[in-house]
């Protein structure tokens, strides 16, 4: 685009917001489920409170599938993980209810930040996948019963909660 | 002399029921040692302190004091009425000296007492705040008389007619001041030994939070609950000279009395004293109520299964309405601690590894209940490498009371959780009342392998797993080698047993009862330690109070196996646990041999461990391949694998 001469600043301002308005992450979708792929989940919570396009984004189970196999060593199963992950309710629910609360307990606080460190967490934490995809389908199983029932085979996993 | 000191106590530690009961007998020799020797030894048990020198007298004189009384009540009610008065009464547990001052007062009615109601709870002040359930340290060297702790409270009277080691004082800044002890010290004044008897009867009871509790039915007049802190402060001031000796009132002395009452009954009981042990029974249950937590409710159990025995009460009705509720209990047990979940974990890691190549696989479950087990095994086969192999699941369960088929309802929910998750799933339910009424025809085995399936291109590959069901064979002579046969006959490439870890099957009651009581406080030490913490986060879910519901129905559960384990015996005694060591031996014998839980398993039970919140207490230890886990330094479960022994076994030439 060529340069147009336009008095004062609120023609460079103008130039500048088109110049921004060009590039917009909120256009490249592809773009932005990489980037939010690479969150913890915690700040993948917080992004889906966004706006209407990340909430979106951040509910795709692609995402969190990534985000639970980020923890493992050798990228996690393949498409038989998927879809026995599905089957039992996707990634995002094992999220939910087991691996973060895993990862909280083990790491003793929020969950590891961005890549596993050392060959010896990611087997460590590649065990815990498996801990946790096993206390998942003790859970799925409970639920089978019917809505009447109570699963409870995961509260020991639950965090208190200040009701106060 | 030590009768009822047998208890093992070595080895054990770092919890505060059992704990006591080594300190305890720390501090009963140390007793023995300060007084005389040659107290009588089964009245020391119900709390009186005679010498076996003086019985004869003692005798006479209770003669005496049973026909004073009986001829005084014509005469004067209200003598009566005084003698039974609470204001006035003087320590029973030295019984000769009791029944002197009691034949004296009678012939002499001493002057009306001022009944100024005494407070109760003055002692709070000069109590350091009860103990948290910390282990006693090293026993002191002397002790008062632990019968000064029992439910009958003591007002001294104005005469100097005490014995010196009675009149103490609290000295509040004693150099052995520790947590939970008050330190006693001689004093001149005889007035205030009213209220230091009071002080250091209720002081034992510092610990407990039901401070009205002890000795409810004896102690009346004491109403008043103010503590006077002035009082109290004045009497602690002026300690007396240095040179009298001090004693040291340990505040859980209530529970080490506990302990040997608990024991002393079991000794009873097995010497046919039902008398004495019925006595004994009721002290149990008064004592019990001045301890918190894990201890009371240990006792609680234990008193029952006791007075079970000695009435013969046989709590066992309806079976077949047992199993339902007992799966319930065991549900809650399953929920509210680690326990059946390692099982259940480190027995599929086994099976699974036992599994690895194979396409057809056969689980024979000999405890199916709810089927909590399978889940997990079926979700780790649909995600193995080469894709899920067929899974056939063959459960054996009791009958049930009404006509509702469990086995079969639990079996249409994991083919429901089988297709899912697209796991070829087969299902058969066993109905029995008994492990040793299964024949190897049923569980699908043939000598010539694969009779049922029609002879397939691929024999499938059996396992058996048995959780906290072998042990219920051995009520029965010869059912253990009968079910052992069978297993064999199935060929199984890999056999899983969990079972408790301790032994209720051998020896006389007494040590039954002492292994018994051992276990369970540890068990309930557990559940105390592990269940705060998730019963916390429980109750601010939306399930609330969760968390404690399963923990006093876990409870319940394991109260029900201290039933069976005391008051049981013959057939009925089903809970008859065996340690590891003895399992080995009984498998050894059958034709098995061991097959060593890998490494997989230790890492999956640590890692769960760690996400209980009690998790710091628990214990994963391998020993020699099977792994264990326990509370501290207790293991208190096992899980062991096992496989038909190739080596000198007759039958493997024919395959």
């Amino acid at each position: 685009m060529g340069v147009m001469i336009l008095p004062l600043e609120e023609e460079e301002e103008e130039e500048d917001k088109k110049r921004r308005n060009t590039f917009s992450i909120n256009d490249n979708v592809d773009l932005l489920v990489e980037i939010l792929g690479r969150l913890d989940g915690r700040s993948l919570g917080v992004a889906a409170c966004v706006c209407k396009l990340w909430s979106s984004v951040c509910r795709k189970d692609s995402v969190w599938e990534a985000l639970c196999n980020r923890h493992v060593a050798g990228g996690g199963g393949g498409p038989g993980t998927r879809s026995v992950v599905a089957a039992l309710g996707g990634y995002r629910r094992l999220y939910r209810l087991c691996v973060g609360p895993v990862l909280d307990r083990l790491a003793g606080g929020p969950g590891l930040a961005g890549w596993a460190a050392t060959r010896e967490e990611a087997a460590h934490l590649s065990l815990s996948l498996s801990l946790s995809l096993s206390l998942f389908s003790i859970d799925c199983y409970e639920r089978l019963g019917g809505p009447r029932q109570r699963p409870a085979s995961l509260l020991f996993l639950c965090k208190p909660v200040n009701v106060s | 002399m030590k009768r009822e000191h047998q208890e093992s106590g070595g080895g054990v530690g770092g919890y505060p029921a059992a704990e006591m009961m080594l300190s305890g007998k720390g501090k009963m020799t140390g007793m023995e040692e300060e007084h005389d020797g040659g107290v009588d030894e089964l009245l020391a048990a119900l709390g009186y302190k005679v010498r076996s020198s003086d019985m004869a007298d003692v005798a006479l004189k209770l003669e005496q004091l049973e026909m004073a009384m009986g001829s005084s009540a014509a005469q004067d009610d209200a003598f009566l009425s005084h003698l039974a008065s609470d204001t006035v009464h003087y320590n029973p547990s030295d019984l000769s000296t009791w029944l002197e001052s009691m034949l004296s007062e009678l012939n002499a009615p001493p002057p009306p007492l001022p009944s100024a109601p005494i407070p109760k709870h003055q002692s709070n002040q000069l109590d350091l705040p009860p103990p948290p359930p910390v282990p006693a340290a090293a026993a002191p060297a002397s002790i008062l008389d632990p019968a000064e702790c029992s439910t009958v409270t003591t007002v001294d009277l104005p005469t100097p007619r005490r014995q010196s080691e009675y009149d103490l004082k609290p000295i509040p800044s004693a150099a052995t001041a520790a947590p939970g002890r008050v330190v006693y010290g001689p004093e001149a004044t005889v007035e205030l030994n009213a209220r230091d008897r009071k002080r250091m009867r209720t002081s034992s009871s510092s610990s407990s939070s039901s401070r009205g509790g002890i000795g409810v039915g004896v102690v009346r007049g004491m109403g008043s609950s103010m503590p006077s802190a002035t009082e109290a402060s004045s009497m602690a001031a002026g300690p007396a000279a240095g040179a009298l000796p001090v004693v040291v009132v340990d505040s859980q002395e209530a529970g080490i009395r506990l302990v040997h009452t608990l024991m002393a009954c079991a000794e009873a009981v097995q010497q046919e004293n039902l008398k004495a042990a019925d006595a004994l029974v009721k002290q149990i249950s008064v004592l019990a109520t001045s301890q918190g937590g894990a201890m009371r409710k240990v006792a609680g159990y234990f008193a029952e299964a006791l007075a079970r025995r000695i009435y013969r009460v046989h709590p066992q009705q309806d079976c077949a309405l047992d199993s339902a509720f007992s799966d319930i209990l065991q549900m809650h047990f399953y929920e509210s601690c680690p326990y059946l979940k390692f099982a259940h974990f480190t027995a599929n890691q086994a099976i699974l590894e036992a599994f690895a190549g194979c396409r057809r696989v056969h689980v024979i479950d000999f405890g199916m209940r709810q089927g909590m087990q399978w889940p997990a095994l079926m979700q780790a086969l649909a995600l193995r490498p080469g894709g899920p192999p067929s899974f056939r699941l063959t459960g054996i369960g009791p009958p049930q009371p009404d006509n509702t088929d469990a086995l079969q309802q639990v079996g249409w929910k994991l083919a429901q959780f089988a297709d899912t998750i697209h796991v070829d799933f087969q299902y058969r339910g066993y109905v029995a009342n008994s492990l040793a009424d299964l024949e190897p025809c049923m569980l699908g085995a043939d000598a010539a392998g694969g009779c049922s399936s029609g002879g397939d291109e691929e024999p499938e590959a059996v396992a058996v797993n048995s959780v906290l069901e072998l042990h219920r064979l051995l009520a029965r002579p010869g059912a253990l080698e009968k079910v052992l046969g069978t297993v064999r006959a199935v060929r199984p490439r890999i056999v899983t047993a969990v079972e408790q870890e301790a032994n209720h099957n051998a020896g006389s009651f007494l040590e039954r009862f002492t292994e018994a009581l051992h276990y369970y406080s540890t068990m309930f030490d557990s559940l105390e330690g592990g269940c705060t913490a998730t019963g916390a986060a429980a109750a601010a879910e939306v399930a609330t109070g969760g968390g404690q519901q399963d923990r006093v129905m876990s409870e319940v559960y394991l109260g029900r196996q201290i039933c069976n384990v005391v008051a049981c015996e013959g057939a009925e005694r089903t809970e008859r646990h065996e340690t590891l060591g003895q399992w080995r031996g009984r498998m050894t014998r059958a034709g098995f041999e061991p097959v060593h839980l890998g490494s997989n398993a230790f890492k999956q039970a640590s890692m769960l461990l760690a996400l209980f919140a009690g998790g710091d207490g628990y214990r994963v230890e391998e020993k020699d391949g099977c792994l264990t886990l326990g509370w501290h330094t207790r293991p208190l479960i096992a899980t062991s694998a096992w496989r038909v022994a190739a080596a000198g076994d007759a039958l493997s030439a024919a395959r």
